[in-house]
């Protein structure tokens, strides 16, 4: 694959990209999604320290506000799959597909050409709507009803948000493979969902050491990992470290990549 | 040039293409004609590198479509007009081809103007009209100013003067020498359009000739003859191995000859001929009973 026709490839895929208003409407709805899960779960967090302080507990520890950020992505991640899987399923849908492959014949080329716009726009949503939803909170907390326990170092918010892009990035890869796999709109985004979300919380809340390993290792707590939460929800820390998190996360696309891509290769488009 | 070879696919277990072998020539329309299912869309994907042969191969300019470097420039195929992104405007649409395949921008304007859809473009494709839709999709294969055109049935949509502006394009884009394969369903306007047909029935191929010779084979091409010796003469043809009826008082049609052989068959007789004139079955005449036969043929097959 020659690097000049994946670029025109690429120059492409962006242009489509922005030329549809979904784009936009879920860019929007990242967005909010990220400030609103924000705000509450960063609220919830600081209520519950200082109600523990209240009954007698160790005073309230100051709180990293973009860590909300952080925990906020396992809700607002959704409007961003619901892009990328856009960006290849609504081909399947309208049929432009086979237009899309007259003009870039090359399965993998036509693939990664999507990733290329995918992950730098996702990773810029990402540390944007993570630094704003970052700033709600602080705004929020720094009110005296929560004590003013809000801080932000500059070193582990940057590090926050940047986790937050880089996990977006990965996430959007992984549903366009998935989406590549399997064409439809519905079976992508159920597959996704299952994916990210639905099947870890299940295989947690088996109980069973062999499932709750496995959830363990899923996207959902492999980003938290990464991206240093401590606010993960199986009550205890990630028995793993953020490098490793990151792997995981980087094999679960590589593995929804290559899915898509076999499945281009070989079916008829 | 388009050459298929031994070019087969099945579709579970429906065979719908059984080893196609034919080359479709530059410099000329190639009218691509069979009945609903008889492959004519399958043939254009497996040219276009969409679908996988099953077996053969379909080759342009001696490669496979994937290996073209830019194939825009090189094909451009109309499939399916309204395979597009309903949201995403015709204009943007061409842009990001052009941007795909090295094109200059500029060109996106040109064949806009040429389709004569310069303020459609802007809308968002949804809201186009089918005819509109249709001179998008041209657009787009024009895009590129390719060598070899394919166009699955162009002209559905279109409006009288869009059907007349379609016809004129495929005979101009074969008298610039490129390759211009097009598939229709509407008899009369092939007639027109095309300089060579390719028939298929359930996959196989019926004919592969110039448009002429089609016509001239079908057994409604008659010879009318007009004669006061009507009889005399319909002796002297059939036993010339013609096929004659009488078609009047004075009047014989004579089919499988020419003008030209009954004229020298009546003058060796001595009869006199008060006309002579040859009668063409139309394409669709023609068109009908080439497949009616295929039809036939894989039905006591089956």
């Amino acid at each position: 694959m020659s690097v000049r026709i994946l670029w025109q490839a690429t120059a492409a895929e962006w242009g489509k990209l922005w030329s549809v208003r979904s784009t936009w409407w879920c860019l929007a709805g990242a967005f909010a999604l990220m400030v609103l899960a924000a705000v509450t779960l960063g609220g919830a967090s600081v209520t519950d320290a200082l109600r523990a302080a209240e009954d007698g507990g160790p005073p309230a520890a100051p709180v990293v506000a973009s860590e909300a950020a952080v925990s906020a992505t396992i809700f607002a991640q959704f409007a961003l799959v619901a892009l990328a899987m856009l960006t290849i399923t609504a081909e399947y849908a309208s049929g432009s597909v086979r237009v899309t492959l007259q003009a870039v014949p090359v399965r993998g080329v036509m693939l990664a050409a999507k990733a290329l716009v995918l992950a730098p726009v996702m990773a810029v949503a990402g540390v944007l709507s993570g630094a704003v939803a970052t700033a709600a909170v602080h705004a929020l907390l720094s009110i005296d009803v929560f004590g003013g326990l809000s801080v932000l170092p500059p070193g582990e918010v940057a590090r926050d948000l940047l986790g937050v892009g880089v996990f977006f990035a990965l996430v959007s890869v992984l549903t366009l493979g998935a989406g590549a796999a399997l064409r439809s709109a519905a079976g992508t985004l159920t597959v996704v969902f299952l994916l990210l979300l639905g099947l870890p919380l299940m295989l947690l809340m088996t109980g069973s050491p062999v499932a709750v390993a496995a959830s363990l290792r899923m996207p959902l707590f492999a980003g938290l990992a990464f991206m240093g939460s401590t606010d993960n929800l199986t009550g205890g820390p990630l028995p793993y470290s953020a490098g490793e998190g990151l792997a995981w996360l980087v094999a679960w696309t590589a593995a929804a990549l290559a899915a898509g891509h076999a499945v281009l290769r070989r079916r008829d488009a | 040039m388009i050459s298929l070879k031994g070019l087969s696919k099945r579709y579970g277990d429906r065979l719908a293409l059984d080893d196609l072998t034919l080359d479709v020539r530059p410099g000329a329309v190639t009218g691509f004609l069979g009945p609903n299912g008889a492959g004519k869309s399958t043939t254009m994907r497996l040219v276009l590198g969409l679908d996988r042969p099953t077996a053969g191969a379909a080759l342009i300019g001696g490669v496979p479509y994937h290996r073209i470097r830019n194939p825009l420039r090189t094909v451009g195929a109309l499939l399916d007009a309204r395979a597009l992104h309903p949201g995403r405007t015709g204009h943007a649409h061409l842009v990001a081809l052009a941007r795909s395949n090295g094109i200059p921008r500029g060109r996106v304007e040109e064949v806009l103007e040429s389709v004569g859809m310069a303020g459609a473009a802007r809308r968002r494709a949804g809201a186009l009209s089918l005819g509109m839709s249709q001179r998008l999709g041209i657009a787009a294969a024009l895009l590129g100013d390719p060598g070899v055109l394919l166009f699955d049935e162009p002209v559905n949509g279109l409006d009288p003067d869009g059907v007349r502006w379609v016809r004129g394009l495929m005979r101009s884009l074969a008298a610039e020498g490129r390759t211009v394969l097009v598939s229709s369903h509407l008899m009369s306007e092939m007639q027109l359009t095309a300089d060579h047909l390719v028939v298929i029935g359930q996959g196989r191929l019926i004919a592969d000739a110039p448009l002429a010779e089609v016509i001239a084979g079908s057994s409604l091409t008659a010879v009318v003859v007009r004669t006061p010796h009507a009889r005399e003469l319909a002796a002297r043809l059939r036993a010339d191995g013609v096929e004659v009826t009488r078609s009047g008082e004075n009047e014989l049609v004579a089919t499988g000859t020419t003008a030209e052989r009954v004229g020298d068959l009546a003058h060796e007789a001595g009869v006199r001929l008060h006309g002579l004139r040859t009668r063409e079955a139309s394409l669709e005449q023609a068109y009908h009973e080439l497949t009616e036969q295929s039809v036939e043929y894989g039905a006591g097959r089956a």
